[in-house]
């Protein structure tokens, strides 16, 4: 299992690298961020791209900032410095949670933020975060910078909405003031969720006065449940109003049935899961007033 | 029952009291070069120069070859030759099978004319390094013609079946039903019949490296020398020389140190035969070494796939009077070690219970999958998991509690040596001691009454008790009653140990076969020499004998290392010490009866002061052989074959199987789990195993081992399965699908011994390396059934993910709720 | 061929200048071209952790690593770990408690260990296995790799910097 053939070039700056893969497009060129899923694929030779831009020299690119009050995490922010940053522990403290759940430590030592988002894999709980957190990204292509909001970007299973020239130079989280929670179903310690939620509920005098969900595993992309969301909208959240939100978060979920789980099953585990993530997020909401 | 004739047994030793190395939980002797990353495996001898392998695998199940255009990869860059199946076939004989009629399922290293596998290997590059040969993989062109895929092992036995092999004329490799005892008088008396259908799924021993051969083909001595992880080196020698057309004697195997085999690295006869065949077109070293996908698709690991009708004739007290048991085993395409997984069932079929008869139907079909090979335990695991299972049920449809029908049926201590159905013997045991002991660390009375606390909040715990058996030392036999009229007689499956004292009194040890794989053969030996001689286990030395010049060696498997290995070390430090009496008389001037051995040396009994150390009698025969008598040869080195200590032959009409598993083991494992019934996720609260295989050598390894087999049996209760779909695909061909537990994962483990000595091996040792896994699929079931219970669900299929409780689950009526 | 690239490592202290082909992953490199064959090799897609080694002091999959990404790095390997004759607690501990039986996953493991005493000095055994949990063993059941974890924890703990191999220190810090 050794990768195939490619040529390499790890240049000092954006433009430099979106021009690699302007020039290099015919040989399927692409990024390399952490590689921890890049390579993996490469060396299963289920990827075979014929030219790799590595942005690790591109400096500037690991940082972690505050535009304001918007959380901005750069493309070669490693998850692990993420998770151990002050600062989206405050921001972004449902992003932290996230990434406690991401693989195991000697990945996230490597694997990057932005690259998980990129990578979109379904079961991956970075898209889910971005999803329910309404996160930008921000790509650099051969025409310039754009941003993408996330209810845009993951168009299906490892597909999104960038060009195969652009760039993402970083995600842009915006605050959310309440409760967070991310909750997730593995078969084993650090595996890929067979379920996946991010919770964010904000609520006022008792009452969820906003509600942000998305879930991993029950669809071909992270799904965005906006039904439970508003069924919980204005309501007290106890044990009647989050099971009412979970009916309508699943109802209607078709997931596609695969070894972790028929669609039944994971429609089962989607609910348990659902209901812990909300629960949590709305008892911290509570602590937070 | 009509009394059968039996053989006598060996004679019974008596153990001596007082041990001084046996029984110590020293640090282990090979650990020092694995702690600093110098382990020497397969991989780390890869030198400059060498020629690397690279396999190409059938991405169909079942399909025939209609051409290969290997062109493209042959003008590759960095590649030296590529073969086809076809030539392979040419070019090397089958590879060796213990199945009935091997010529009508012939197994071969590589697909000759159809593949019957996704993972078959179709063809092998040979290039200057692995990632040109992958390259050159890509660039070999198949064409298939797509036959019918067979995967489900009953419908395989369906007339109209597509056909795995067509010379075989069935997709059935073997068929036999035995009848041991009076069966159709004990199910005619009995009160009442439990019935059930059990199915579990193949998973495999996963070790971490996989297999690997480094063979050097030297064509001005036409010899052939071969490095692999291959465990059985010595005994399946000769079966790799006719694979390869090599007379024996131009052929040398290498023992390797390997990372791990489970059952898994026994022959692994593919991998030597491919570098091998490679190596002699080349007259280059070769190293093949598989990768991941190879090891999971391709291996010989696949472990037991069975599905099973079983009847239990039980009395309303509980009293198990007999079991008919008709199962069939998925084997996949070929079938290397015939039914012998059977034989390892039989050796104690009938559990620590007394069962008066048993019936036992087996059906081995073939399908396209990959082959069976061995996995700890090598199908016992599997009879004992059904038979607690049934044991299981029969408590509940009787209202008796799980542990009181045990009990009731345990053979009393005083019945040893206790003859089963089958014939096969239970030297010693104290089943109730064991049960006992694991009851009391598992505070199994505190956790029945959390269980019902649990219930009335809703919660589902459950409390798994299994007593189950942990044969050992297999003998040759359970390869060879299956059939009438073997082709062959039976082998002693003998272990060799020469052991050497040299000039200044160190001792090194010879081991023959038995290679490392995470046992401790070295530590073991190291324990018996210093337990011989009053040395330090540490300043042992061992060393391993390559085949050419060895001695006659089996090697492991059927947990047979250390009580074979301490017959060898026995017998020779037996031939040493009566070389060396003789030595010391002469030198004393005394007779040598008047001596005796004490703190590593004779001296003349009750005069301390009159002795001659080993090293001093070593020093003098070494050099000045002529202060002895003319008779007396220099040095003092000497060797043991053992055979295998008790065997006795089946009877011609195989009503009786006579003795071939004899050192018998028993364990008893109580795990405390919960499961979460809205997921289906199983979870430890609690884990109390104890085990007694007689006396231990190094308990705190065999503790090490039972944590580590109980660890894959748990994979194997609720992770671990290799999945082929309707289609033949194999789902789990990586370690991302196919769900190895992880720390996390694990139970705090409570571990206990209890040690009930062999009558008939030295220093009373039984087996034990398989013991962990022979248990914790059992019991982990029955806790698991124990938490269901009262939503009416019991679960008969392994591993239990939480798909399959899940569905369980919803079948019972649980729909999963949102509030709590 | 395809072309050649520059890179310099620091392993073990030591420094090497290579040139290497893009496509060749970390772990070849150590094992084939530095002739470091402690780091093993269990699956080559990153879940199993035999190929676990120390780059700039966090723990990493050296399988799924290109040798490229690891330019201008401060590499450890598990030939690191003793100071010459001495071994590491680390080492010491896992001899002491029989935290390894075939030895494969035993490097991996043991500068998994190394990282995660460094970052959790006084770990409790939930930390340990929760820390290992990325690692697979297949031999021992993980229970005496935990115990040898929390027995070399207060020996580091203890250890003071000069008793520190220097060659090592870049890494360790
Ligand atoms: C054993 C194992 C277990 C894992 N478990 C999990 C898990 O439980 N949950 C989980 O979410 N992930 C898991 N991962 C994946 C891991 O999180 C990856 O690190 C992550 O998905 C990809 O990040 P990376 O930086 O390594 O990206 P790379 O592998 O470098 O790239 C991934 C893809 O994204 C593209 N890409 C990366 N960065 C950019 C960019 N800035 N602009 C444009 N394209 C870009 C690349 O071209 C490539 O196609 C696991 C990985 C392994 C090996
Ligand atoms: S070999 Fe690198 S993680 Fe398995
Ligand atoms: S000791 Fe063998 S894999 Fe861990």
């Amino acid at each position: 299992m050794k990768p195939p053939s490619f040529r390499y070039s790890s240049p000092a700056t954006v433009p430099d690298a979106v021009a690699l893969l302007v020039e290099h497009a015919e040989e399927d060129a692409r990024v390399l961020a952490g590689g921890q899923s890049l390579v993996p694929l490469m060396n299963f030779r289920l990827a075979h791209p014929g030219f790799l831009v590595d942005l690790r020299r591109v400096p500037g690119l690991d940082s972690i900032r505050m535009d304001g009050d918007v959380l901005v995490l750069g493309a070669m922010v490693r998850q692990s410095a993420a998770e151990r940053s002050a600062e989206v522990r405050v921001a972004a403290p449902l992003l932290a949670e996230a990434l406690g759940h991401v693989a195991h430590p000697p990945i996230r030592n490597s694997g990057t933020v932005v690259g998980s988002i990129a990578h979109a894999d379904p079961a991956a709980e970075l898209p889910t975060v971005a999803l329910a957190m309404d996160a930008e990204m921000t790509a650099v292509g051969p025409q310039g910078e754009r941003r993408i909001p996330a209810a845009e970007f993951f168009q299906g299973p490892f597909t999104t909405a960038l060009a195969s020239d652009e760039i993402l130079t970083e995600v842009r989280l915006p605050p959310f003031a309440g409760g967070h929670a991310f909750v997730e179903f593995a078969r084993t310690h650090g595996n890929f969720a067979v379920v996946g939620v991010a919770a964010l509920v904000a609520v006022t005098d008792g009452r969820v006065t906003r509600a942000a969900i998305a879930a991993s595993g029950v669809g071909p992309t992270p799904v965005r449940m906006t039904a439970a969301e508003e069924a919980l909208g204005g309501a007290v959240p106890d044990s009647a109003a989050i099971g009412a939100a979970v009916d309508a978060g699943t109802a209607g979920l078709q997931p596609a049935g695969d070894l972790q789980g028929s669609a039944a099953t994971r429609i089962d585990i989607a609910r348990a899961v659902l209901r812990d993530a909300i629960e949590r997020a709305a008892e911290r909401a509570q602590d937070r007033r | 029952m009509t009394a059968v004739e039996r053989p006598a047994a060996p004679p019974v030793r008596t153990h001596k009291a007082d041990r001084r190395w046996v029984g110590k939980s020293i640090r282990k002797v090979e650990d020092p070069k694995f702690l600093r990353g110098r382990g020497g495996y397969i991989a780390d001898l890869v030198r400059p120069g060498m020629l690397h392998a690279a396999v190409l695998r059938s991405p169909m199940p079942h399909a025939r070859i209609v051409s290969i255009d290997t062109g493209a990869a042959e003008a590759a860059p960095g590649v030296h030759l590529v073969v086809t199946g076809a030539r392979a076939a040419e070019l090397t004989g089958p590879l060796p099978d213990f199945g009935p009629d091997p010529t009508k399922h012939t197994w071969r290293c590589l697909a000759a004319e159809k593949v019957r596998y996704v993972g078959e290997g179709v063809a092998v590059v040979v290039a200057d390094n692995r990632y040109l040969a992958e390259d050159a993989l890509e660039l070999i062109d198949v064409e298939y013609e797509a036959l019918p895929p067979v995967t489900d092992p009953e419908a395989a036995l369906q007339p109209g079946a597509a056909m795995v092999h067509e010379a075989l004329g069935s997709n059935l490799a073997y068929a036999r039903q035995f009848d041991f005892g009076d069966v159709e008088r004990d199910f005619a008396e009995a009160d009442v019949v439990v019935r059930d259908r059990l199915r579990w799924h193949r998973s495999g021993g996963q070790p971490l490296e996989t297999v690997g051969a480094i063979a050097d083909f030297d064509p001005a001595t036409e010899r052939l020398t071969v490095h692999t992880n291959s465990l059985s080196f010595t005994s399946y020698m000769f079966m790799a020389a006719g694979a390869l057309g090599v007379p024996m004697n131009k052929l040398d195997v290498h023992q390797v140190p390997a990372g791990g085999s489970f059952g898994s690295k026994l022959f692994v006869t593919k991998p030597f035969v491919i570098a091998g065949m490679c190596s002699r077109l080349l007259g280059r070293p070769v190293v093949y070494l598989e990768d991941r996908v190879d090891n999971i698709s391709n291996c010989d690991h696949h472990g037991s796939d069975r599905v099973y009708d079983v009847e239990l004739a039980v009395m309303r007290d509980g009293t198990m009077r007999s079991i008919t048991i008709d199962t069939v085993d998925d084997y996949g395409a070929y079938i290397q070690f015939g039914v012998g997984h059977h034989g390892n069932a039989l050796a104690q079929v009938t559990g620590p219970y007394t069962i008066n008869s048993v019936r036992y139907r087996v059906r081995a079909a073939l399908t396209n999958k990959n082959q069976q090979g061995a996995y700890r335990g090598f199908g016992s695991e599997v009879n004992n998991w059904m038979l607690e299972q049934m044991v299981d049920k029969a408590a509940r449809e009787l209202g008796m509690d799980p542990v009181e029908i045990r009990r009731r049926n345990f053979i009393p201590p005083a019945s040893f040596p206790y003859f089963i159905p089958s014939g096969n013997v239970y030297d010693s045991g104290n089943y109730a001691a064991v049960l006992d002991k694991t009851l009391e660390l598992a505070d199994y009375d505190h956790w029945r009454a959390e269980q019902a606390r649990a219930r009335e909040e809703g919660r589902y715990i459950g409390i798994g008790v299994i007593s189950a058996q942990e044969r050992s030392v297999f003998s040759a036999t359970e390869f060879w009653f299956w059939f009438d009229e073997p082709n062959a007689p039976v082998t002693s499956s003998p272990e060799s140990v020469t052991l050497g004292v040299d000039a200044t009194g160190t001792i090194t040890a010879t081991l023959y076969s038995c290679a490392f794989w995470g046992n401790s053969p070295e530590t073991m030996v190291a324990q018996l020499v210093a337990e011989e001689f009053d040395v330090d286990p540490h300043s042992v030395s061992i060393i391993y004998h390559g085949t050419a010049g060895g001695l006659p060696a089996t090697g492991p498997g059927g947990s047979r290392t250390t009580v074979m290995l301490a017959g060898a070390v026995e017998g020779a430090s037996a031939k040493i010490k009566a070389k060396a009496r003789k030595a010391a008389a002469h030198l004393l001037e005394v007779d040598p009866d008047d001596l005796e051995w004490t703190e590593g040396g004779f001296q003349v009994r009750g005069v301390p002061g009159q002795r001659k150390g080993l090293d001093e009698i070593a020093a003098m025969l070494h050099m000045f052989k002529h202060s002895f008598p003319e008779e007396v040869e220099s040095g003092l080195e000497e060797s043991k074959v053992f055979d295998h200590p008790y065997t006795t032959m089946p009877s011609a009409d195989r009503s009786d199987l006579g003795v071939f598993y004899p050192f018998m083991g028993n364990a008893c494992h109580v795990p405390v789990v919960e499961v979460d019934i809205e997921t289906g996720r199983v979870s430890f609260l609690a884990y109390a195993a104890v085990h007694d295989c007689g006396t231990l050598v190094n308990p705190r390894s065999l503790a090490g081992h039972i944590l580590g087999g109980t660890t894959q049996g748990i994979g194997t209760a609720l992770y671990e399965e290799f999945v082929y779909d309707e289609e033949g695909q194999l789902i789990t061909s990586s370690f991302l699908d196919y769900t190895i537990p992880t720390a996390a994962e694990m139970p705090e483990m409570t571990i206990g011994h209890i040690e009930t000595p062999s009558p008939y091996t030295p220093h009373g040792i039984k087996g034990g390396g398989e013991g962990g896994r022979m248990m914790a699929p059992a019991a982990i079931n029955a806790a698991v059934n124990d938490a269901l219970a009262p939503l009416g669900v019991r679960v008969t299929e392994l591993p239990m993910t939480p798909d399959r409780l899940r569905a369980a689950i919803r079948a019972a009526g649980q729909v999963s709720s949102a509030a709590r | 061929m395809t072309d050649l690239h520059p890179i310099s490592l620091t392993v073990n202290g030591r420094e090497y200048t290579l040139a290497v082909e893009p496509r060749r992953l970390l772990v070849d490199v150590l094992r084939d071209d530095l002739g470091l064959t402690g780091t093993h090799i269990g699956c080559e897609h990153g879940v199993c952790g035999t190929c676990t080694v120390l780059l700039d002091g966090a723990s990493i999959r050296s399988c799924i690593t290109l040798a490229v990404q690891a330019d201008g790095a401060e590499i450890r390997t598990v030939e690191g770990l003793a100071d010459g004759a001495v071994l590491h607690p680390l080492q010491e501990e896992f001899w002491n408690k029989q935290g390894l039986q075939c030895g494969y996953c035993t490097p991996g493991m043991l500068l998994r260990a190394c990282e995660l005493l460094e970052q959790t000095p006084d770990p409790t055994a939930e930390q340990v296995r929760e820390g290992i949990a990325s690692n697979l063993c297949r031999c021992t059941g993980y229970a005496y790799i935990v115990e040898a974890v929390l027995a070399a924890a207060p020996r580091m703990r203890e250890r003071t910097p000069a008793q520190t191999p220097t060659e090592t220190t870049g890494a360790q810090a």
